[in-house]
């Protein structure tokens, strides 16, 4: 339940229509989505699951079917490997963490990108990653909140 | 439900199988399109929150079309009831420039070209991945709109439709780094091929030689090759030439003529037959 509430937000928050001039500095939501799963909740993820919530956020941002499944595959690997760690760092450490691990999942991106034909410019995916990052500790709050209205157990952070 | 990477080595495993399931599934919708059936449907379903996402910007949109004052309405319908003759002036002119053209084209034995017919849309949200350039208009595939139909604004080209839903359809800008345009300069005919850069404000034409007759101001159009669009369509004034010492081919940036990054309404044309 908890993760079908969370993705429909996730899926809400990323059919806003937002200015063009905006996208260069708009969080990736979905990536939140799985930063937050692999890091708070990763026993109750699998990654079918995973995959699923992959096809979505391709529709959504209009990229190849796939792209996002890879994104989200290294993500919640490298995450749920320093989860117990990260957990218990405060938000600040965390989002430096985060923004760590985007870099790497940027440079997946960019190869995938660059698979199917883009011509993306690395820097921005860079700036991309940092503006996930600081969005990071109020995506968690929100995520935290649609957890404990579906009845989610809360897992103790610092 | 399992746990997700329960152990290091089996973890790795994991993700290898998942990356490679991944690009494999890319490389299918990319290269053989054989995916799109599964896009159409997340499509549809994603509809409801799409629609339920846009409402804040759509009600704000409204309160502030009720908030204009009535001076600045009046002012607005005098400008346009103005502009409405001006253009019913040019449509005359059209009519017997049309008559002519039909004329000379049955002298010539050239086979009539079929009338235009566009099919008004709205944007209803650009993708907010800053390297994809795709927007989502509000008519589909209930309202005629078919794969390959060319988008216009009133300025010119704006993409083309690639992917239909019922109710919506996703239109691929021009400037989409995956676009690529047949062109012809207006004034010499030179033709090229407009490629986009992933930048709303720019494209640009590649491997033209370098004894190309083309300056900065230059109108490109659509050269109809290709037979996905009409011939004439404006695309963009050339605001660039870059001529490299050595090499033997010239670069050149051109500016789109519709304003991509502030377009609202389309028209999309339904009297082409499109294609995959």
């Amino acid at each position: 339940m908890t993760f079908v509430v969370t993705l429909i937000v996730t899926l809400l928050l990323i059919a806003i229509p937002f200015p063009s001039a905006m996208a260069l500095v708009l969080p990736h939501f979905g990536v939140l989505f799985v930063v937050w799963w692999a890091l708070m909740r990763n026993y109750r993820l699998s990654m079918t699951l995973l995959m699923l919530a992959s096809i979505p956020m391709d529709v959504a941002y209009g990229t190849a079917l796939g792209l996002h499944a890879l994104i989200f595959a290294l993500l919640a690997y490298l995450l749920t490997l320093l989860g117990p760690r990260v957990r218990q760092v405060n938000w600040l450490r965390q989002s430096v963490v985060v923004f760590l691990v985007l870099l790497l999942a940027a440079a997946a991106s960019y190869w995938g990108r660059t698979l199917t034909g883009q011509d993306p410019e690395f820097l921005l995916l860079v700036v991309q990653a940092l503006c996930t990052a600081l969005a990071w500790a109020p995506m968690r709050l929100l995520f935290e909140w649609l957890a404990h209205l579906t009845g989610e157990p809360e897992v103790r952070t610092s | 439900m399992r746990p997700l990477f329960s152990q290091t080595s089996v973890a790795a495993v994991r993700l290898m199988i998942a990356a490679t399931f991944s690009v494999a599934v890319m490389f299918i919708d990319v290269r053989f399109d054989a995916l799109n059936g599964v896009r159409q449907v997340v499509k549809t379903m994603l509809w409801p929150v799409e629609q339920l996402a846009a409402l804040p910007s759509v009600t704000v949109g409204h309160i502030g079309n009720w908030a204009v004052g009535h001076s600045r309405l009046v002012e607005r319908l005098e400008s346009l009831a103005l502009e409405n003759e001006r253009l019913r002036t040019e449509q005359l002119k059209l009519q017997t420039l049309r008559a002519e053209n039909s004329e000379l084209r049955r002298l010539l034995s050239v086979r009539e070209r079929v009338n235009e017919r566009l099919l008004q849309a709205q944007i209803q949200r650009l993708s907010n991945d800053p390297f994809v350039h795709r927007a989502t208009i509000n008519r589909g595939q209930l309202a005629g709109v078919v794969v390959g139909q060319p988008v216009l604004s009133a300025d010119g080209l704006v993409g083309q439709v690639v992917m239909v839903y019922p109710h919506a359809s996703d239109v691929l800008l021009m400037t989409d780094s995956t676009h690529q345009l047949p062109v012809q300069v207006t004034r010499t005919r030179v033709r090229s091929i407009a490629m986009g850069v992933g930048r709303l404000d720019q494209l640009e034409l590649r491997n033209l030689p370098d004894t190309v007759d083309i300056v900065i101001g230059d109108l490109i159009e659509t050269s109809g090759l290709g037979g996905r669009f009409q011939p004439g369509i404006p695309v963009a004034y050339v605001t660039e030439v870059i001529r490299s010492p050595g090499q033997p081919f010239v670069r050149v940036v051109a500016e789109p003529v519709a304003p991509l990054s502030r377009l609202s309404l389309l028209m999309v044309d339904v009297s082409e037959r499109g294609g995959s």
